[in-house]
């Protein structure tokens, strides 16, 4: 269950980007590619569950998904589309050539200060 | 907190990161490539099916290569060295990392497992991910090639089915092709579905039983090793 690598991952990421002194996490804030693969509600479960007795228990994850981009192996014009295969809106071929779209981006950290 | 205006409330400070996650696996990948690199050691990321045949691939690959190239191979499983224990019978060093409730294996446990090994410059390092359509995909371990062996038994919708998958393979092998022709199995859908997700990977069949094939997937390695690292000796 990758979710579960993903969130321990991005707990770590959050902490090092952290000063000791800052307080509790109220919000964290990723971007995540529609080709990804991310299932939005267990990455918020996972990170939920590795949060509880940190800093950032409690923490929302508000997770954005950005839809993705191929290049029609067929015709080559290039197409957004959402989920993990696009289908060319001008020829119909399924898939193509992926040119963004399975990033997954930890943006903000925003932190309650006391 | 007041209800109203809100005064009360803790001000909150946002720090902008823009990082990319799996930060941490993708730097130490980087430093497993980089230090393999300076032993010109080229390293495979074996994926695929759990029982297309990866590791009868690599006993297949062992036999023909074990005289002229010095081949070390990391197995990854849940549990068992069993895979270990078939490599080393076929005459080729093995470190066996049983990753136990992990789907896949990390940079972390390649970095550890390369330390088990005397690396020879220019050696073969293969390193057969636990079996996995799903997970590995994700994560580099610092290897130059990315090979995803599947076979016919499983149908022909899998790279729809899987497609980050095979989106990362340079080369997606269709090993046991002598089943083909007794199982209900399409090999022109097949080919297409591979070709939509991703239209640059090198498609070969083979059969590690027979061998069939095989010798074309060497060749195919071969050559990416000498774009990598040019003039170098088998």
């Amino acid at each position: 269950m990758h979710e579960l690598s993903l969130a321990r991952d991005l707990l770590a990421a959050i902490e090092r980007k952290l000063d000791r002194s800052d307080g509790r996490v109220a919000r964290v804030s990723v971007s995540v590619g529609s080709a990804a693969g991310i299932v939005s509600e267990s990455l918020r479960f996972a990170f939920r569950v590795i949060c509880e007795g940190t800093r950032l228990d409690g923490a929302e994850l508000s997770i954005t998904t950005v839809a993705a981009r191929s290049r029609c192996a067929d015709c080559g014009i290039v197409f957004h589309f959402d989920g993990l295969i696009g289908q060319c809106p001008g020829c119909g071929r399924l898939g193509g050539e992926l040119l963004s779209g399975d990033e997954m981006i930890l943006r903000t950290i925003e932190v309650a200060d006391v | 907190m007041c209800d109203t205006c809100g005064c009360g409330a803790p001000a909150v400070r946002t720090i902008d990161v823009n990082e990319r996650l799996l930060a941490l696996n993708t730097a130490e990948a980087e430093h497993n490539r980089a230090h393999l690199a300076k032993r010109k050691i080229f390293a495979i990321n074996l994926m695929g099916t759990p029982g297309a045949g990866k590791t009868a691939l690599l006993e297949a690959t062992i036999a023909l290569w074990r005289e002229s190239r010095r081949i070390l191979v990391i197995e990854g499983d849940q549990a068992t060295n069993r895979d270990s224990a078939r490599i080393r019978a076929a005459g080729a060093t093995a470190c066996q990392v049983e990753t136990g409730l992990g789907c896949h294996l990390d940079a972390h446990q390649i970095h550890d497992a390369l330390h088990h090994f005397d690396l020879g410059d220019g050696d073969l390092l293969f390193i057969e991910n636990v079996g996995n359509l799903v997970c590995p995909a994700l994560f580099d371990l610092g290897e130059r090639l990315r090979v995803v062996v599947t076979s016919p038994t499983e149908g022909a919708d899998k790279p729809l089915k899987y497609p980050p998958m095979f989106r990362a393979a340079h080369v997606v092998v269709l090993n046991k092709c002598d089943l083909i022709a007794h199982v209900p199995f399409n090999l022109g859908e097949w080919t297409e579905y591979v070709r939509a997700i991703n239209p640059h990977a090198r498609i070969i069949q083979t059969s590690a039983l027979s061998g069939e094939g095989v010798g074309e997937l060497l060749a195919e390695i071969d050559n990416v090793r000498q774009s990598f690292f040019p003039g170098i000796s088998a």
